[in-house]
């Protein structure tokens, strides 16, 4: 057999594999002229051998392919780990240790469904014809060997996400570390020592542009603390005002759309509140039909029970009455002295 | 969401401090023993953020743990110092509000001072607690709060007019059934009545 994957043994085969080349070459040409489709399992005996060995070069350039994919994803895999581990506070690949990772997953996941589909050919080139035993057991080795070359990388990379998030982590503690430990500075003594240094050190860390030239333009200042002539502080003062009139602008819009945005928003509220009125509106109409037609229904019924209930009264009327009984007894009486009378007489 | 405090400044050309002319603050939250200190810091603040606000512009400047906010309008400045969740709008109109106030009350009289006042300007302390709720100040936050409740009784109300439509469909239901019994029951009732003879 050729030299199999995965672990190598020092056995030297070389002669039979020359003389296994051969007889590929000698099959595959063939093949190729002949145009047999592999799998199609018919045909004699020297067909099956061929189709044989083509669908043992399919399942292995397959997995090639496969083990080479897997060898580019793990090295991929040590590039995205080398980024994680490397990000610093300030300078760190977000974008792209992101795309990285996304055209990783997105490479395992395609690894995974191919290595399935190698297992599906696999296995149905076993059913389909015999083949020898050393074959099933190489092709489900070399299987095997490439699911647990994925399984490594796809924990591979878990590890290195779970790095990535608890460098975040650290990097969100430090950021804040930083940022309060200027405060924590000044927060305790509310001496007038070195107010304006602490002053623009407080607001540095703050994130809105305008806080931050605000306190640029005081520790522009600071550096003209009252000692020195008002002549040289005037150009600077004057330059920070341009900084801060700069800012302000922007301030005054924010301010302005602030309020415009609110005044949208209670408009659209009552343009909703609106429409819920107008369908309540609608809803309570039409219910008000229906309320319509139960009261007809009850004046018809009313009506009708009102008719029965003098009909039965009509009824007892008459059943409480004698006369037809008298009437018809009276009948009875003259029919059997008619018959009598006319049987005797 | 709370105020600190609130200052009234007449900020001067920047070649000198403003002028502090009225000055309120809750300070009842620190300790005892930081009150003072803290309404020291209070002053300061105030004082340098008022001085750094150019004539007819709003600033906010964040320090520490409080927004400090700050409204200048020729040359009378209002500072007020909450926290960061109450929203900026409402603390500039409250501003707006207690500069005119202290225009109608004050007139131009304090364009002459040359120095801190000392006396407590009383709508500035009343103020101070009316407008720790943030819809008091900004009357746009008032309505749209409104609104929403008016919203979400209205949705109450229209769930409960489509449980009383299912109610009166089964109703109607019922009452033609009950008059076609009816109907029935007539009919019944004249047919016995009608024929007489009986035998």
């Amino acid at each position: 057999m050729q030299a199999r994957r995965g672990q190598s043994s020092y056995r030297d085969r070389t002669d039979e594999f020359f003389g296994i080349v051969e007889t590929l070459r000698r099959s595959t040409a063939p093949d190729a002229a002949n145009n047999v489709p592999y799998g199609g399992g018919g045909g004699g005996r020297r067909e099956d051998p061929r189709s044989a060995v083509a669908n043992q070069s399919e399942f292995k350039k397959r997995a090639a392919v496969i083990g080479l994919a897997i060898n580019q994803t793990s090295q991929k895999l040590s590039k995205l780990a080398q980024l994680a581990k490397r990000s610093s506070v300030f300078d760190d690949p977000t974008r792209e240790i992101q795309e990285l990772t996304a055209v990783i997953k997105q490479e395992i996941s395609s690894l995974n469904s191919a290595l399935i589909d190698l297992q599906a050919v696999r296995n149905s080139h076993n059913d389909e014809r015999t083949i020898s035993r050393d074959t099933t057991t190489h092709s489900a080795t070399v299987v095997d060997d490439l699911k647990n070359r994925l399984m490594d990388t796809t924990k591979e990379f878990k590890d290195v996400l779970t790095l990535r998030t608890e460098n975040m982590k650290i990097h969100e503690i430090r950021r804040q570390r930083f940022t309060s430990n200027p405060s924590k500075e000044s927060t305790n003594p509310f001496v007038r020592q070195r107010p304006l240094a602490s002053k623009p050190a407080a607001t540095q860390p703050a994130p809105l542009p305008w806080a931050s030239s605000s306190s640029s333009s005081s520790s522009s200042s600071q550096l003209v603390p009252r000692r020195q002539g008002e002549a040289e502080s005037s150009p600077l003062l004057q330059q920070s005002q341009q900084q801060q009139q700069q800012q302000m602008v922007p301030l005054q819009d924010t301010y302005m759309e602030s309020r415009a945005e609110a005044l949208h928003n209670v408009e659209s509220t009552i343009h909703e509140l609106s429409n819920i009125f107008t369908q309540l509106a609608t809803m309570v109409s039409q219910q008000g039909e229906i309320a319509i037609r139960i009261d007809q229904n009850m004046e018809d019924t009313l009506a009708n029970v009102e008719g029965a209930q003098s009909q039965l009264a009509r009824y007892l009327n008459s059943i409480s009455s004698n006369r037809w009984l008298m009437i018809k007894i009276f009948f009875v009486l003259i029919a059997f002295l008619m018959v009598f009378l006319f049987f005797v007489a | 969401m709370k105020i600190t405090a609130l200052l009234v400044l007449k900020a001067a050309p920047e070649t000198s401090d403003p002028v502090i002319l009225a000055n309120a603050s809750d300070v009842s939250h620190f300790g005892y023993f930081q009150r003072s200190s803290v309404k020291e810091f209070v002053v300061f603040v105030g004082r340098t953020v008022a001085s750094r606000t150019p004539p007819s512009q709003r600033q906010s400047v964040q320090h520490e743990e409080y927004k400090v906010h700050a409204y200048n309008r020729n040359g009378l400045c209002a500072v007020g110092f909450m926290d960061d969740h109450y929203p900026v709008r409402s603390a500039f109109s409250l501003l707006n509000q207690v500069i005119d106030e202290y225009q109608k009350s004050f007139g131009e009289a304090w364009r002459s001072a040359k120095e801190d006042s000392a006396q407590p300007w009383p709508y500035l302390a009343e103020a101070l607690t009316k407008f720790q709720d943030p819809a008091e100040a900004d009357k746009l936050l008032k309505i749209q709060r409104e609104l929403d409740e008016t919203k979400i009784i209205l949705h109450k109300t229209i769930d409960s007019v489509l449980a009383r439509g299912e109610k009166l469909d089964s109703l109607v239901e019922k009452s033609s059934d009950l008059s076609m019994a009816s109907q029935m029951f007539y009919k019944q009732a004249k047919k016995t009545n009608s024929c007489c003879t009986i035998l």
